[in-house]
């Protein structure tokens, strides 16, 4: 592991290098930095030599083998998806949900289930606010799980009410989040600046989104603005390629905007990731091309295993398996999105390339576009 | 009690020198007086105020020193002695007037003192007032010591009214703000009867005509001069070296030829009438040796204008060495020392002296550095300027425009350093905040996409800020006013003002609404108390995001020490030392390190913060910042 370098490091390794991936792993820990409309923003100067904020940044140094090790116990890491105990399509079998979801209903079904069953006291969720702007929030019930339903392909520093509660110290807590989050997570759990645990380390489900970006909040919602002036945004879509449109409805209708349009807005710190389906995740979930209405589902812990297995007796999700060229092309997608991080990182001489580690092997793998050994 | 009243000719009374001023100008006779506080002037109009009452003298804080120098005038015109004070900053305001006046001259005494801060040690900058003599054709006194402020004050009044002409009084700190005795002169037994003579308007016009009557007066003023007891010399009839000195100029190089024991070598002309020259004494005076120095703060303007003198009349007193900021000898900057003519007398007369040992500044320096806490230019605890710029900071951040604050001149200017978080990005004069506000506020068009903040106190709301924002209503410039409304004029000493509803001679009137104000010239304005950091915060964040023209707001919460001279603290406040997280992540000392209220101390050996309840005055806000809710506070 690299050395912490607190908030100073932080500032001039990540912040100023256009690596923040704005997942508010950093966030509302201290007076110092403030997660606000779309940008973390430094309020003053910290000159601690060590600080939570580097230590749980997925941008400052992203230890694969490490982390991968403690989660899977297993020293190589399968290149396509990550560690997989099987791949699955997946829908909600409940109607509201079904209605209010994004895709399939997945995530909210099962963010339900373990509220309900009690598996968890509570979720980090993401829900979007006025203006469109997302932030986290800490959920406890059905209702409150449906109010963050949906996407606004907006980063959101989630992470942030993970750190700052409130909490009263013994609830069991679900984190739904994009790939970079997922990642903090862990590195969450195991940061030991404090002697009271985090929240984070009691965290005992995490379900990971597919990600291929996200946008900026401050100029996406300018644009949005400008191109529908004085409208409520109700949901948003964008539809997999070759289509590729965005489609914003609105109560006067649906707008559709070519995704080429909003792809300036995409924050520049997605170009260095390089994880597309939250492979640090106790499941992931995601659309399927092609497939409307039915969300892959990828079970990678004994947690995830269990979560789904309790979803399946209570006939709340309904799941098939993942036709092999579906499964076949994700891979290819995930591979692609890898590709082109390594690339960037090596093109790009002034960004911090090195917040990757990961083992010759792995590298050379994603280099060459050959996937890995399947657990 | 004030002892510039005392009525016992003859007696000596230890004066600061600007109380001998003013019992100066009682002695003459003043029945009115005016001034916008300033230092190091304040203290002139400050004693005045406490005893207007009693010795039927008409005393005001005037809004500004233009104002100051009219009301003061007025009183001249109607035949009877007016005095108005200002600090150097104070007379470019009342210079518009003064150019004027000058020309249509005066009736009864009219004295304008003006205090001039050498090294700027309570200013902007430390400009030297005495061009203004020049500038204006008028009479020009300098006091070097504490009797002498007192007889020349006084003197003022009779040659002002001689000449029909403002006199000019430049005083500077070390004069000023220091005490010496004071021998008591006669106090006026009658009183004129004010009257405005309608016979005879009061007009410049025709200019050339009074330009060239003012002239006139001014070589009568030259005359009287010539044997004025003001101008003495005082050293051997052949000196090697000539001291030519004025001003505070005469303490220093009496107590360098003092010390080094060069009275045979050294002589010292001390003028006190420095416009015009007494050409006839100085010529009398520069015979007397061929090295000339000249000792004076902080222009070279005795040595200018005693330079282009001596070339007029090289033939008759021989050419000469001039030794002064001309030649690089003495600083031409900041005030002066003993220790300065010191070190270069002994250059120049090849004398030995030591005062002390080599070390002993750094010896000094060390012992100081023990015993005085480490403290930095800031805030008294408590103050609400603190908690102002706290929310400005945390406002701009978060905007994320990069936005700035203009500001000007007051306690909130030290929001330029560490104890105002670096906020304040410009200093200039008063009003100036708002007055480049209306500029920046126009740069939209240019690119300027920076929210654009402009601050101001609320006694410089009333002096300098209400035509800028006239003209931003007017203009539609685009800017944030924020008026620090803490209810005094407190950084020059607490002196009452238009919003505090009390007068310099202590009457209670209607206060001057600053919110009725700003809503009559149609700008939006809103008020917070800024020790609530949170609402505060709120509605900076709201009126930055506005688009619309000048905004106010008014953050209003009195001067922690008015406040507590009259109620005493708010809460009382104390650390939990078991919650305060000290240097851990989550907190770094945030009380102690970055808002830096000196009512809060590091512990360094328990690693904790706590209150130091000598200091603390009770606000409370910090109890607001704490990351970890271990600064508690009750109401006391």
């Amino acid at each position: 592991m690299d050395q912490n370098r607190g908030l100073g490091g932080l500032e001039s390794l990540v912040m100023g290098q256009g690596l923040c991936t704005m997942c508010g792993a950093c966030a509302g820990m201290c007076p110092y930095l403030e997660a606000f409309k779309g940008r973390i923003v430094k309020l003053h100067d910290c000159d601690l030599a060590e600080g939570r904020c580097y230590a749980h940044c997925p941008r400052t140094t992203l230890d694969l083998t490490a982390l991968n090790r403690n989660r899977f116990g297993s020293e190589e890491i399968p290149v396509g998806l990550g560690f997989q105990n099987r791949i699955l399509m997946a829908r909600s079998l409940d109607p509201e949900l079904l209605q209010r979801a994004q895709t399939g209903g997945v995530v909210s079904s099962l963010v339900v289930l373990a509220l309900e069953e009690g598996l968890v006291d509570a979720a980090v969720l993401t829900q979007r606010g006025k203006d469109l702007l997302p932030s986290g929030r800490i959920v406890t019930c059905r209702d409150q799980v449906l109010d963050c339903a949906g996407s606004s392909y907006v980063a959101s520093p989630s992470l942030a009410v993970l750190n700052k509660g409130p909490w009263n110290g013994q609830e069991r807590i679900a984190v739904v989040g994009v790939p970079c989050q997922i990642s903090a997570l862990e590195k969450m759990k195991s940061c030991n600046l404090l002697q009271d645990a985090p929240a984070a380390r009691r965290v005992v489900v995490s379900i990971g989104l597919f990600c291929t970006w996200a946008l900026s909040y401050a100029p996406f919602i300018d644009f949005l603005k400008q191109k529908l002036p004085s409208q409520v945004v109700e949901a948003m879509d964008i539809s997999p390629p070759p289509e590729r449109i965005l489609r914003v409805r609105t109560p006067s209708g649906t707008m559709e905007i070519s995704v080429d349009e909003i792809r300036p807005f995409i924050q520049p710190a997605c170009a260095f990731c390089a994880d597309m389906t939250s492979e640090l995740a106790d499941l992931s979930v995601g659309t399927v091309e092609g497939e409307p209405g039915w969300n892959t589902l990828i079970l990678r812990t004994q947690a995830g295993e269990s979560l789904l297995e309790k979803a399946l007796a209570k006939r709340l999700l309904e799941v098939k398996p993942l036709p092999s060229a579906h499964a076949e092309h994700l891979v290819q997608a995930s591979m692609l999105k890898k590709r082109r991080a390594l690339e960037a990182m090596k093109n790009v001489e002034d960004k911090q390339c090195g917040y990757l580690l990961a083992d010759s092997r792995w590298l050379e793998r994603v280099r060459l576009g050959t996937e890995g050994r399947q657990q | 009690m004030s002892l510039i009243k005392t009525d016992a000719p003859g007696r000596k009374l230890l004066l600061m020198g600007n109380e001998a001023i003013a019992r100066g100008a009682i002695e003459a006779g003043v029945q009115v007086c005016a001034a916008y506080p300033g230092n190091p002037s304040s203290e002139i109009i400050g004693s005045l105020s406490q005893v207007a009452d009693e010795l039927n003298i008409y005393v005001e804080w005037s809004v500004n020193e233009k104002v100051a120098l009219e009301v003061a005038a007025a009183a001249s015109l109607a035949g009877l002695r007016g005095l108005a004070a200002m600090k150097q900053n104070g007379l470019n305001v009342a210079s518009d007037f003064l150019l004027n006046l000058n020309l249509t001259g005066t009736k009864g005494g009219l004295v304008v003192v003006v205090c001039d801060d050498p090294s700027a040690l309570s200013s902007s900058n430390e400009e030297d007032s005495r061009a203004f003599a020049r500038l204006a054709d008028l009479p020009l006194l300098e006091p070097s010591g504490f009797q002498e402020a007192k007889e020349m004050t006084r003197w003022a009044f009779e040659l002002s009214e001689e000449l029909g002409v403002p006199c000019l009084i430049r005083s500077v700190t070390r004069v000023s703000h220091a005490r010496g005795n004071v021998e008591l002169g006669e106090l006026p037994r009658e009183k004129r009867l004010a009257r405005f003579d309608t016979s005879k308007p009061i007009l410049p016009v025709p200019v050339v005509w009074t330009h060239k009557l003012l002239h006139e007066k001014l070589q009568k003023c030259k005359k009287r001069f010539e044997t004025s007891g003001f101008n003495l010399y005082r050293g051997p009839e052949k000196p090697q070296l000539l001291i030519l000195t004025s001003g505070a100029g005469w303490m220093y190089a009496l107590e360098a030829v003092s010390n080094l024991g060069l009275e045979d070598r050294v002589g010292i002309v001390k003028l006190g009438t420095t416009w015009p020259l007494p050409e006839g004494f100085l010529k009398e005076q520069l015979a007397k040796s061929q090295k000339v120095l000249f000792v004076e703060e902080v222009d070279p303007f005795l040595e200018a204008n005693v330079k282009a003198f001596a070339a007029q009349v090289q033939q008759e007193i021989g050419p000469k060495l001039f030794l002064g900021k001309g030649s690089g000898t003495l600083p031409d900057t900041g005030e002066l020392t003993p220790d300065h003519l010191i070190k270069l007398l002994k250059e120049e007369l090849q004398v030995s002296y030591e005062p002390r040992p080599a070390s002993y500044i750094q010896e000094a320096l060390e012992a100081a550095s023990q015993s005085a806490p480490a403290r930095t230019l800031g805030f008294c605890a408590g103050c609400p300027h603190r908690a102002t710029y706290w929310a400005v900071k945390k406002a701009l951040a978060l905007d994320g425009r990069d936005g700035f604050v203009l500001g000007d001149i007051g306690c909130y200017s030290l929001g330029m350093g560490p104890a105002g978080f670096f906020q304040m990005k410009t200093l200039h004069a008063m009003g100036s905040g708002a007055g480049l506000a209306n500029g920046f506020g126009q740069l939209g068009r240019f690119g300027l996409d920076q929210p654009v903040l402009a601050v101001c106190g609320d006694s410089t709301f009333y002096h300098a800020a209400i035509p800028a924002l006239v003209n931003a209503r007017y203009n539609g410039a685009d800017f944030l006013m924020l008026i620090l409304d803490n209810s005094a004029t407190a950084m020059t000493g607490f002196q009452p003002h238009p919003g505090t509803g009390k007068t310099a001679m202590g009457e209670t009137v209607n206060p001057i609404d600053i919110e009725g104000l700003c809503k009559a010239l149609g700008a939006e304005v809103h008020t917070v108390d800024p020790f609530e950091l949170d609402r505060t915060l709120e509605i900076l964040s709201g009126l930055l995001q506005e688009k619309k023209g000048v905004r106010v707001l008014v953050l209003r919460q009195e001067c922690a020490l008015v406040r507590g001279k009259r109620q005493g603290r708010l809460f009382k406040v104390w650390v939990d030392q078991d919650r305060c997280l000290g240097l851990g992540c989550g907190c770094n000392r945030l009380c102690t390190r970055v808002f830096r209220c000196p009512g809060l101390v590091w512990d360094a050996s328990s690693g904790k913060a706590r209150v130091d309840e000598a200091i603390c005055t009770g606000c409370g806000v910090c109890a607001s910042i704490c990351p970890a809710s271990a600064i508690l506070k009750e109401a006391s």
